[in-house]
């Protein structure tokens, strides 16, 4: 379990975290969303003691981080793979940090075995890709048997394979019951890897929840020849909307009380005649996503097609 | 490469009631293979090593600009030791900063006081390593003397041999603490030579610097084994060079957030 509340940091009167609560459950998987410079490495640094909040609290398994006795058994983080001494082979970097954890020296070989870098267990980490420094710092993470996760972008720098290869490990690493925080800038990565989400924009959380809740679809497209008469039948049914592309208008659902089966009922009581209605093909999460990021969705849309 | 891990769930009450705190011995046996594994610290221990025994062998064919005395021998090995054994110490500080492994290490012991404290064991376990190695050179280079047939007066006691130690050891704090304040190896080698180096220049204006700050002066009588009457000085150089900043760098290491 790992938990923040209300954590705030400002450099130079600057604020960079504000107000950060995130809760992350055992057995789930949850996905810090921002873009870069949005407040997610500080916001995870704050939570292991790296950085100090100047308010708010974290805790890990009930405790704040630099109470653990022995955090690596506790804990696993991969925050930057390139900070790693150059100088020091993939092999002796593991020794070193489970001499630390105080864990019997076999767990090296099988975490080395188990992120794929057996063969280049001897080569000094200064040669190593930025994939394979990522691998090597996933094994440095779980060389304590932590049942938590912390990980700051952990598929920079992966192949598609070596994605594809840490999402299963990290679902399963979830599935025995162990909590994982992973932060990442893109959207795609987050939906195929976590179940949780919490987006943060400038500092601050603007979503958090359920990835399957906030993928939900939040607005309903209705479309008219007469705008004027079904503005005047939403208003009339206290229904909020905003202006559409073209003749249509976009309607909140409001957490569900708003329906395709409502509207059409309310178009049908005013008479208003409807050349479309429909949930919005893009979900809510994409369009706060890229509204907060400045990609437009319809061109991003297009492009994909 | 598998995906695998153990088959077992998690036991959290056993993660609760946790292992317990990292014994201190761990920590000063980690932070003495981190000083000492990589190529580059083998380089510099050999670099201190030659330096060292080069220095030493000033006396043995020089005989007529040195004291032919035991003590004469150890005090020259002292000044080769304190050439480059401090900057291998210092970088024990400094390292982990410009390689941002300090991300690794005060996450794996978060009470970075620990951690500091840790290396500074390894810092006077290095500077008395440096001082035994000193003392064989210097034996060496006495026997070679002795065998060329000249006189060397045996004035050895248990002082010379302390004050000796201290000496070093006082040269590898000085380095460490200002490692400890800068937390950049560049700049700490560079202060590590030229602080000394400014405040000599000063004492020679003021005796007021050069008797109580500069180095070279009260460290000298400790060097010499020449306590008497200079306590005083000897304490308030070593409370400049050496206390307060490495309780500044201290401070610095505990607060400072790392980016």
């Amino acid at each position: 379990m790992i938990t923040t509340t209300a954590l705030t940091k400002s450099y130079q009167d600057i604020p960079v975290v504000r107000d950060v609560s995130l809760r992350c459950e055992p057995g789930t998987i949850t996905g810090f969303l921002g873009a870069n410079g949005a407040g997610k490495s500080t916001t995870l640094k704050m939570t292991v003691g790296l950085v100090r909040p100047d308010r708010g609290t974290a805790t890990v398994d009930g405790r704040p981080f630099v109470e653990l006795p022995n955090p690596t058994r506790v804990v696993g983080l991969l925050l930057d793979a390139s900070a790693m001494h150059p100088g020091r082979s993939g092999r002796s970097t593991l020794t070193i940090a489970a001499h630390m954890a105080g864990v019997h020296p076999s767990r090296v070989e099988h975490l080395l075995d188990l992120v794929g870098l057996t063969h280049a267990a001897e080569q000094r980490v200064g040669t190593y890709s930025l994939g394979m420094r990522q691998r090597l710092g996933i094994a440095q993470a779980l060389i304590g048997d932590p049942a938590a996760l912390i990980l700051d972008e952990p598929a920079n720098g992966l192949d598609p394979e070596g994605i594809a290869w840490m999402r299963t490990l990290l679902r399963h690493f979830a599935d025995r019951g162990g909590t994982v925080l992973l932060s990442s800038h893109l959207l795609h990565e987050v939906q195929a890897t976590a179940d949780h989400l919490a987006v943060i924009s400038g500092g601050e959380i603007v979503a958090a929840g359920r990835l399957e809740d906030l993928l939900v679809s939040s607005t309903i497209v209705v479309r008219s020849p007469d705008l004027v008469a079904l503005a005047a039948a939403l208003d009339a049914a206290r229904i909020d909307y905003v202006a559409g592309s073209g003749d249509a208008l976009t309607v909140d659902v409001a957490g569900g009380r708003v329906t395709t089966e409502l509207l059409a009922s309310v178009a049908r009581d005013h008479q208003v005649l409807l050349t479309e209605l429909r949930q919005s093909e893009a979900n809510g999460l994409e369009q706060l996503f890229f509204s907060l990021t400045g990609v437009d969705v319809s061109s991003r849309q297009q492009a994909a097609a | 490469m598998s995906t695998s891990l153990a088959p077992q769930t998690f036991d959290l009450e056993a993660a609760h009631r946790g292992p317990s705190s990292i014994p201190f011995s761990r920590l000063v046996a980690v932070e003495w293979i981190k000083a000492t594994d990589t190529r580059a610290a083998r380089w510099l221990l050999a670099l201190v090593a030659l330096s060292t025994a080069a220095v030493t062998l000033v006396p043995v064919v020089s005989p007529t600009g040195f004291e032919q005395t035991h003590a004469g021998y150890l005090r020259v090995a002292a000044f080769g030791l304190t050439i480059l054994l401090p900057v291998v110490t210092l970088l024990l500080f400094t390292g982990e900063w410009s390689q941002r492994s300090v991300m690794t290490t005060f996450t794996q012991e978060p009470r970075r006081i620990r951690v500091v404290n840790a290396k500074l064991a390894v810092s006077l376990l290095l500077g008395t390593g440096g001082a035994v190695f000193g003392g064989m050179l210097a034996t060496a280079g006495l026997v070679v003397a002795s065998a060329s047939g000249r006189a060397l007066e045996a004035d050895l006691s248990v002082g010379v041999v302390v004050s000796y130690l201290v000496f070093v050891l006082l040269n590898v704090l000085a380095a460490v603490a200002l490692g400890a304040v800068l937390q950049h190896s560049g700049a700490a080698i560079a202060a590590s030579f030229a602080l000394p180096a400014s405040v000599a220049l000063l004492g020679k204006a003021s005796t007021l610097v050069s008797e109580w700050i500069d180095m070279s002066t009260p460290w000298n009588w400790v060097l010499e084994n020449d306590w008497g009457g200079h306590l005083p000085q000897i304490t308030v150089s070593v409370l400049f060079w050496v206390v307060a900043p490495l309780a500044a760098g201290i401070i610095r290491t505990t607060r400072r957030d790392v980016g």
